[in-house]
């Protein structure tokens, strides 16, 4: 996958979001292009990697997708330490999920990575008839919140691949090695390069 | 109300659907990947070792039904019913009046339960031995009947997510995700989260309370089974606000990897691989998500007879059986796709239990609680931080 001489960028990337919003959905349309009505529920986190090339750099993706449930919220950190993008997601058609989103934006923005590329997203866009958040009110939050905006749907797969382009495209155009949560090499193999996508 | 003789009737069938399986040539050849229903109804897709290992458990699990048998014939049908062979477990000092025939008993039931309860004897072993019949027997007849038609109408964000969550539990299983299977889920659930509001309802519940259902007999019974196994068996406050207990759990773990498998331990702590990453999901659906059915209701059989600490040996046994491997990882992934890869593929209990019981070291329950003892007050600082940061976040907010 990756060409010679390109740069591989190593980042983690989380899944944060309302319990039912679709985030392990949107993952595994990602990365295996499936869809399934009854998803079952995450417990704690699970764990999925994915390799994007884009033409001026190789991205590989650890992603964890986190469990929903308010009381799982305790666990999270643990997830979302030393993180280079975070994908905030909400139920276009429940506002509930959309309060619960900007918690998470807030939480994310004390974490203390600047660097963090931040994506919130709408997903069911296919549930439009039911939509109860408005895009430009999302889209206004997100803008304040120094994040990128985007209505995906892992059931069409409505900008799924999109959505994690534009992140890739994103930890791109982060300079140097040094921004927690990315590694940047040139393919040289390194036994005792130090991990530092997790910490 | 909840059919059980439908579900006798479809434990029956199932049993006659899956018939000695034999891959055929061309799949041995190919190694090809084949799909089909385990013992408790499940899909598994496995390749034809595993189908090969399944034929064999199958056969231990006949044979270990005829020692049972064997042992009724000699001793009485319910002979480990006497309590005091049951309290052995629970370290009770012995009374001065237990007969040695008692004792040997208990010894027996021990190595006994270890190497498998029968699945028909299930239901009647897990619901005696586990303090669940006891349970029951302190409240009225009619308990969850009343408790069932008190609850049946109310709306409480508990039962919301439980509605959420019915058709998204083990999808696809034959009975669980029929309208009967939710309907029997819900009832339970639901019962559960008014019984005891602190929990309510916890995601990671549905998985043991559904499988809780396809063992037991009734539905009654899978009731007072989660009852007793999460207010007797299992830690305080595994389940509750902010899972509280899970995060001690999880600490007590690490603790005890450094201790059990220091060298494992010392290579995850070099990858920044935190443990708790894979094993809080084992803790949270006491491995129903990750192991084989057969392989988990194994761990269930020990988990009832000897407690919490059993979940500490399986969690152990899983690294320490690839210890080997895992000390070859130089990444995250790695790690975690030998674990899940591993848990998947666990189809003969006897090879799990043997490393938890034999290979890792024997842990007394007390020394298990001196082990909480110790995290209890990081944890609580922790979450208690972690609170009060929150909260400043809403102050900040407005």
């Amino acid at each position: 996958m990756a060409r010679p001489g390109n740069k591989i960028i190593q980042a983690k990337l989380v899944l944060l979001g309302d319990m039912g919003t679709g985030k392990t959905s949107l993952v595994l349309r990602f990365i295996k292009g499936q869809f399934y009505d009854h998803q079952e529920p995450t417990i704690g986190a699970a764990f999925f990697t994915q390799i994007l090339s884009l033409t001026e750099a190789t991205v590989k993706f650890d992603i964890w997708d986190t469990a929903g449930q308010e009381r799982y919220h305790s666990l999270a950190p643990m997830y979302y330490r030393g993180a280079a993008a975070a994908v905030v997601v909400y139920d276009i058609s429940s506002t509930d999920t959309f309060n619960r989103a900007k918690k998470w934006v807030q939480e994310l923005h004390r974490q203390g990575n600047q660097n963090l590329v931040m994506a919130l997203v709408g997903n069911k866009s296919d549930l439009n008839s039911h939509r109860e958040v408005e895009a430009e009110e999302a889209e206004q939050f997100a803008q304040e919140s120094g994040m990128f905006y985007m209505e995906t749907s892992a059931k069409t797969a409505q900008n799924i691949n999109e959505l994690f382009y534009e992140i890739a495209k994103r930890l791109a155009r982060i300079s140097p090695p040094r921004s927690s949560g990315i590694t940047l090499n040139h393919e040289t193999p390194d036994k005792r390069r130090r991990f530092c996508c997790i910490g | 109300m909840y059919g059980t003789q439908s579900k006798r009737d479809l434990a029956l069938e199932l049993q006659a659907q899956v018939p000695f399986l034999r891959p055929s040539i061309h799949a041995r050849r190919a190694n090809i990947t084949v799909k089909f229903q385990d013992l408790y109804g499940f899909t598994v897709e496995g390749n034809v070792d595993d189908v090969n290992v399944l034929n064999e458990v199958r056969e231990k699990v006949r044979e270990q039904g005829r020692v049972w048998w064997a042992l009724e014939a000699s001793k009485g049908a319910n002979w480990y019913l006497q309590p005091q062979i049951s309290s052995i477990s629970e370290g009770i000092a012995l009374k001065s009046s237990l007969k040695l025939s008692n004792f040997a008993n208990a010894i027996t039931l021990k190595k006994l339960i270890r190497k498998g309860i029968p699945p028909v004897l299930r239901p009647k072993v897990w619901f005696s031995l586990s303090g669940a019949a006891k349970k029951k027997s302190t409240v009225p007849e009619s308990y969850y009947d009343d408790l069932i038609k008190a609850v049946e109408d109310k709306v409480t964000p508990a039962t919301k997510q439980i509605d959420h969550d019915l058709p998204r539990t083990f999808p696809g299983h034959p009975w669980l995700d029929t309208p009967e299977g939710h309907a029997a889920l819900r009832r339970v659930l639901v019962g559960y989260s008014f019984r005891d509001s602190d929990v309510g309802y916890c995601q990671g519940l549905n998985y043991v309370a559904a499988l809780l259902l396809l063992v037991m007999k009734t539905e009654e019974d899978a009731f007072w089974m989660l009852a007793v196994l999460l207010e007797n068996v299992l830690v305080s406050d595994c389940y509750t606000n902010n899972l509280s207990g899970c995060h001690v759990e999880q600490r007590v773990f690490k603790d005890l990897l450094v201790k059990q498998c220091p060298r494992i331990a010392s290579h995850l702590e070099a990858l920044e691989f935190d443990v708790s990453l894979v094993a809080t999901e084992w803790f949270l659906c006491l491995f129903s998500k990750s192991l084989p059915s057969e392989t988990t209701l194994r761990v269930w059989d020990v988990l009832f007879y000897e407690g919490a600490k059993v979940l500490f040996h399986v969690a152990l046994a899983i690294f320490k059986m690839k210890e080997e491997e895992l000390l070859l990882t130089h990444h995250v992934g790695d790690v975690i796709n030998i674990l899940q890869k591993t848990t998947h593929h666990l189809f003969d209990p006897d090879e799990l239990l043997t490393v938890a019981f034999d290979k890792v070291g024997s842990m007394t329950t007390n020394a298990i609680s001196k082990h909480r003892k110790k995290q209890e007050p990081a944890v609580m600082a922790e979450l208690d931080q972690r609170l009060r940061r929150l909260n400043s976040l809403r102050v900040d907010d407005k």
